[in-house]
């Protein structure tokens, strides 16, 4: 038998009244703070605030002190210079894969000076991994954890509704999106939170595009710091863009919020530890062979010509309609495994910073990872492919988009 | 099953010593995760769903919590109930006993609704309902033992039985 | 309609009764409303301790006695 809403209710009243007895409730530092970082007046800056801590303490800690001040060290000082010696044969195939390919499509062989020109296996590959983007991960989900175990999440998500209500989302689609900072695929498989068919699809859409994973990001602090504001100011604007286009032209509902918001509870040590344990094995064991498969992919490809003939190509595209120097194929081949590799390549091209800019946001919107992509495939094909074909207009027309942009501001032609 | 945040995975990992994530923030887990635990030398499944506030799934995480207890209809199930929102917490357990699934109930959260003062006699609910209650407090461990203990002979119950023990419905 | 502080709900239209009894949410039920954000944005009510968030279009629809 099942009772009605109102008898199930009626029910509970007269249970709770003979079992549960409510003493007096105090309320507690916790609510206080609880309370106003949800009022916008006070929440808003504390947010500010929060975000700010967070990319801070990211370039510092990731960029500044481990890659700078130790990996970088390590690896152009003893690893390279040894590797070089060491390893067998220099000239031959092996060795241009595996260690040195001693400048890219130049005649003359020259030894690399560092570890992101090289561009062997076990030289850069082993280095973008673990000297660049092992350190930003691990600090990234650190901080994450911190965000997600505090409960600060769901608060985030209440001042950030209306804006998201703009795109066809609403404000919890903030955890997506911010999972999806520490890489796609948890980010895609949290679009589930989500209610409707339509904003599923406009969130995993919008984080398969627009959203650079904590690999990704930790590298372009690396290679390009001084660019990184113009990159995100770029994606975040295509986000906003994008997912508005987006909210108009899928049908379907996008219905109001409507959510939970837990009290804050001071995070357990072993929960913190036990996350980015889970992170950081799950690297060692998933991304660091992709990363390496890939750079000897790619170095496979530039021994047998493809790049170069991909390069010449898609030329006119890359000139002409996105203003970048043909060399980019290669990258945007690379950027199919793993981003991070992606960029890493891209900075020893030759180039204009807006044309890196530029470059560096191609790799991003541009085909989401193998792992993010079997992610999308299993939540639905369908789904996939009309995502597929979003991203190739988002591409074209967003790339054309920034190109334009650059002209009229006089740093590109 | 439980609502979202309510400690559904800490207890999952408890069990099974499985390793699913565990975050203060409703709807952390998307998708079920299968485990195995033993009670009295027998190895049981155990599955952790996502949380979901009723039976009539608004989302697709719920969604996967409420498909997976209709297609498997010979289970048992712990319904976790954050203590310190019992009511809402005992509206969904009623609807999972309504359909007549055998339940035993986890008081979770117990320090929580301790230090809010909020008193609540198990053992009278225990009887009222017809269903193990017992206090929990996942992070510590405590009371999980006595929850396991108890899991083996837990009965479906006549909802009828239920308000004729609460004395009807007015 | 709406106001700040503390009120009881005395009723919630339709189908949304169904959604937002899971949340304990329900009539006859005291609850205090703890922000409004602006340009419409979502309230943030009190329920037997427990914040919940509801977007505004949801909130007009619960109908709240003010004391
Ligand atoms: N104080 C206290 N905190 C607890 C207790 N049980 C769980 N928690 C905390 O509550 C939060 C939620 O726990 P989870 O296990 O992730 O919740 P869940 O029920 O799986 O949530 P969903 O996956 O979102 O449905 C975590 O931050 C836990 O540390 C408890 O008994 N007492
Ligand atoms: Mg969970």
């Amino acid at each position: 038998m099942t009772l009605s809403l109102e008898e199930r209710w009626t029910l509970i009243d007269k249970i709770s009244r003979e079992t549960v007895t409510f003493g007096k409730y105090e309320h507690t530092l916790k609510d206080a703070i609880g309370e106003l970082t949800v009022k916008p007046l006070t929440g808003i800056p504390v947010a500010i605030a929060i975000m700010y801590g967070f990319w801070s303490a990211f370039g510092s800690f990731a960029g500044t002190l481990m890659t700078d001040g130790f990996f970088v060290k390590l690896f152009d000082g003893y690893w390279l210079p040894w590797l070089q010696g060491a390893f067998p044969g220099q000239g031959s195939w092996l060795y241009s894969i595996m260690v040195d390919a001693g400048g890219l499509g130049g005649s003359e062989f020259v030894l690399s000076d560092t570890c992101f020109e090289a561009f062997g296996v076990l030289t850069s590959g082993i280095f973008v991994a673990i000297g660049v983007v092992l350190p930003a991960i691990s600090i990234f989900y650190l901080m994450l954890a911190l965000l997600e175990d505090v409960g600060y999440m769901p608060r985030l998500a209440v001042l950030l509704d209306t804006v998201l209500h703009r795109v066809g989302l609403h404000g919890y689609a903030i955890v997506p999106t911010i999972l999806s900072l520490g890489c796609n695929v948890p980010g895609v498989a949290a679009t589930r939170i989500l209610e409707t068919k339509k904003q599923r699809f406009i969130m995993m859409t919008l984080l398969a595009i627009f959203i650079p994973c904590g690999a990704q990001i930790g590298i372009m602090d690396k290679v390009v710091p001084a660019l990184m504001g113009w990159i995100l100011l770029y994606l975040i604007i295509g986000y906003f863009i994008f997912g508005y286009i987006l909210n108009k032209v899928v049908p379907g509902k996008a219905p109001e919020f409507l959510i939970d918001v837990p009290p804050y509870r001071k995070p357990l040590m072993r929960n913190i530890t036990k996350k980015i344990w889970g992170r950081i094995t799950g690297f060692f064991k998933v991304a660091l062979p992709f990363v390496m498969l890939g750079c000897a992919i790619v170095n496979v490809l530039y021994l047998l010509g493809v790049i170069q003939w991909l390069g010449d190509v898609l030329a006119p595209i890359f000139v002409g309609w996105f203003g970048v120097p043909k060399e980019t194929a290669g990258p945007l081949v690379a950027a199919f495994l793993r981003k991070d590799l992606a960029v890493a390549q891209l900075s020893v091209i030759n180039m204009t910073d807006y044309q890196r800019i530029t470059a560096v946001v191609l790799v991003t919107i541009y085909f989401p990872c193998v792992a993010t992509f079997a992610m999308m495939l299993k939540e639905g094909w369908k789904e996939l492919i009309a995502a597929i074909g979003v991203l190739i207009i988002v591409v074209f027309t967003y790339g054309g988009l920034i190109h334009l942009i650059g002209i009229i501001l006089g740093v590109a032609e | 099953m439980g609502h979202p945040n309510v400690g559904k995975s800490v207890f999952f990992n408890r069990l099974t010593g499985a390793n699913v994530t565990e975050s203060n923030y409703p709807g952390t887990t998307v998708d079920y995760t299968k485990g195995w635990m033993k009670i009295e030398g027998e190895d049981v499944e155990l599955v952790d769903v996502p949380g979901t506030f009723s039976l009539d799934p608004k989302d697709k995480a719920e969604d996967v919590a409420v498909a997976m207890l209709h297609e498997t209809r010979d289970v048992k199930v712990i319904s976790v109930i954050d203590a310190s929102k019992i009511e809402r917490g005992l509206y969904l357990a009623l609807e999972i006993i309504e359909e007549g699934y055998p339940v035993v109930i986890a008081l979770n959260m117990w320090d929580v609704a301790w230090d809010k003062n909020i008193r609540i006699d198990a053992r009278k609910l225990e009887q009222i309902l017809g269903v193990p209650v017992v206090p929990t407090t996942a992070i510590s461990g405590e009371g999980i033992k006595e929850l396991v203990s108890r899991l083996k002979d837990i009965q479906p119950v006549e909802v009828d039985d239920i308000i004729a023990n609460a004395g009807g419905l007015t | 309609m709406n106001y700040d502080e503390t009120g009881t709900v005395t009723d919630i239209d339709g189908d949304l009764r169904k959604r937002v009894a899971g949340m304990g949410i329900r009539v006859g039920k005291r609850l205090r409303m703890i922000t409004k954000q602006p340009i419409k944005g979502p309230v943030v009510v009190i329920v037997d301790e427990a914040e919940t968030s509801l977007g505004l279009e949801l909130a007009e629809r619960i109908t709240v006695g003010v004391d």
